[in-house]
């Protein structure tokens, strides 16, 4: 077990609007949650000595200026005012946003800060030019987009439908799988106030009927994209018995470290390894496994994902994911409830923060309509199987 | 007025590969060392690291991978095309050298994941000629 298990916490969420219509620029969409985090944890602005975040922009190519498109340590250090001497900070360029929390994890553990602030804010892109031609010629598709944009390859979605594809094929499994998933996500962010989707339910006709984004993924398969951004407040579990809310102790957390040759056009193949290599640190850290989990926030960028994460983290043996999901077994009262919260797919494109603060509030029992009822131990899992990823678990006790 | 569709900017790396497809030769950069096939083209071989790096003409023949059917009208020069096809090639000289092609929309019905296809050379004008597959 891993010696840190249970001496870090996190104390404070904070969210700001989620929508596709903000009235502020995304900087100050993250003050607003940045803000928000710091007051719920009780705590005053002044008394944050810590900073950590993932900046990375939606996808390639969807724009990187700060306090617009991406907001950095730097622009948080510039326009909020915390503690007049930082102590610390970390800005992560791969993995996922429970990579920063692993960051802030570790810095506390060695007493480099008091207060961490971690935050993750994204835009919804704008509709794109048409590349750079000016001037009316085709235009030209640099570095590996060169060996796709000219056959039409231009978007994540094509990849994960790719991979889909390559899933059904390989396992005989089909969209019931994922509108079991998608249904059950629904069903969650309709109470969740939170949630993009919170007033709008969904039935399988609605699923079964939306049109296609990438055959053989549609509309329901992909997350929202919206503007917005969660953030948190971590710090040392002793420091954190002191403040407004019940503790959500960090146990454990693991990062994808499997050979993955593949970032080319990523496939279905690596999957359960790379998986593997995140889950097998989760569990052993925590000194805790799938079976002791009381619910599972798993990523959701697009819906298979989360699916190849049942798989992977070992919930479910290889292959077995569609049938896993069927049957209530996934649902708020089922025997693995999965993204209690609605997940990206219907609270809205938060990068696996939303993920990360639902299982803060299960395990402090604040997760309103949605609360298991005394969740004592919850994962949540971010990225990718066959990509990346990073992952945390948080419990009620230490 | 749609755009056009992107054209490949050959760099130094890529140069060899689009030339040779203007030749209607399919060539993909291999390694001197231990044989590995890169595609795309690196300045280091992906599997062992070593530079010896060339250009050998492989079969172009090999199987779909897998296929997705893209119905979004936003992508640069597609717009008017869209749902288009597009396929993965698992080119049959090494597991996992894969290329994207694209397949015409009557196709749909026999395109599976492992069905054998070829190359062939698609020009689209003004000197660029891009490597497409089709279902043999």
């Amino acid at each position: 077990m891993w010696q840190g298990k249970g001496k870090t916490a996190i104390a404070g969420i904070g969210y700001s609007e989620i929508s596709r219509r903000p009235q502020k620029p995304l900087g100050l969409l993250a003050i607003d949650a940045c803000r928000a985090a710091i007051e719920d944890a009780g705590l005053r602005a002044d008394q944050v000595d810590g900073l950590a975040t993932y900046p990375e922009s939606p996808f390639a190519g969807a724009g990187n200026r700060d306090g617009e498109d991406v907001v950095s340590v730097n622009w948080v250090m510039n326009h909020l005012a915390l503690a007049p001497d930082l102590k610390w900070y970390a800005q992560i360029e791969t993995g996922m946003i429970a990579s920063p929390m692993i960051e802030a994890v570790n810095a506390l553990i060695a007493d480099a800060c008091e207060y961490v602030l971690v935050w993750r804010a994204l835009h919804r892109p704008r509709p794109r030019a048409a590349g750079n031609s000016a001037s009316g010629g085709a235009p030209r598709a640099a570095g590996d987009a060169q060996f796709i944009a000219p056959y039409g390859g231009s978007s994540i979605v094509q990849t994960h439908a790719l991979a889909w594809q390559r899933y059904t094929h390989r396992y005989g499994a089909t969209r019931e799988a994922l509108a079991a998933l998608a249904l059950n996500s629904r069903r969650n962010a309709n109470l969740n106030p939170r949630a993009f989707f919170y007033k709008e339910p969904m039935t399988r006709d609605d699923y079964f009927n939306s049109r296609w984004i990438a055959e053989p993924l549609c509309l329901f398969d992909c997350d929202v994209p919206v503007d917005g951004c969660v953030a948190l407040i971590l710090t040392t579990a002793e420091r954190a018995r002191d403040l407004a809310n019940p503790p959500a102790y960090i146990a454990g957390y693991g990062q994808n470290t499997a050979n993955r040759r593949t970032l080319f056009y990523y496939t279905l193949d690596d999957y359960m390894a790379c998986g593997q290599s995140l889950a097998n640190k989760l569990w052993a850290a925590a000194g805790l496994g799938p079976r002791d989990m009381d619910a599972a926030e798993l990523y959701d960028g697009f819906n298979p994902s989360t699916l190849y994460w049942l798989e992977a983290a070992g919930f479910c043996g290889e292959g077995e994911g569609a049938s896993f999901v069927q049957d209530g077994r996934i649902a708020l009262d089922g025997a693995l409830p999965v993204n209690t919260f609605g997940g990206s797919l219907s609270e809205g494109r938060m990068h696996g923060m939303g993920h990360i603060a639902e299982a803060v509030r299960q395990v402090t029992d604040r997760a309103e309509r949605r609360q298991i009822p005394g969740a004592s131990a919850v994962c949540a899992i971010d990225g990718s199987p066959m990509l990346r990823g990073s992952g945390i678990i948080v419990t009620r006790e230490p | 007025m749609a755009a056009k569709k992107p054209i490949p900017a050959a760099d130094d790396l890529s140069s060899p590969f689009w030339d040779a497809a203007k030749e209607h030769r399919l060539m993909v950069q291999r390694c001197g060392s231990c044989g590995y096939y890169n595609h795309p083209p690196r300045p280091y071989c992906d599997a062992c690291t070593a530079q010896d790096l060339r250009f050998e003409a492989v079969s172009g023949r090999g199987t779909v991978y897998s296929f997705t059917v893209m119905h979004q009208r936003d992508v640069a020069g597609f717009e008017e095309e869209a749902p288009f096809i597009n396929i993965v090639v698992e080119l049959a000289e090494q597991a996992r050298l894969l290329m994207v092609s694209n397949l015409p929309r009557s196709e749909s019905a026999r395109v599976k994941i492992g069905v054998a296809v070829e190359v062939y050379f698609e020009d689209r004008g003004e000197g660029v000629v891009i490597p497409q597959f089709r279902i043999t």
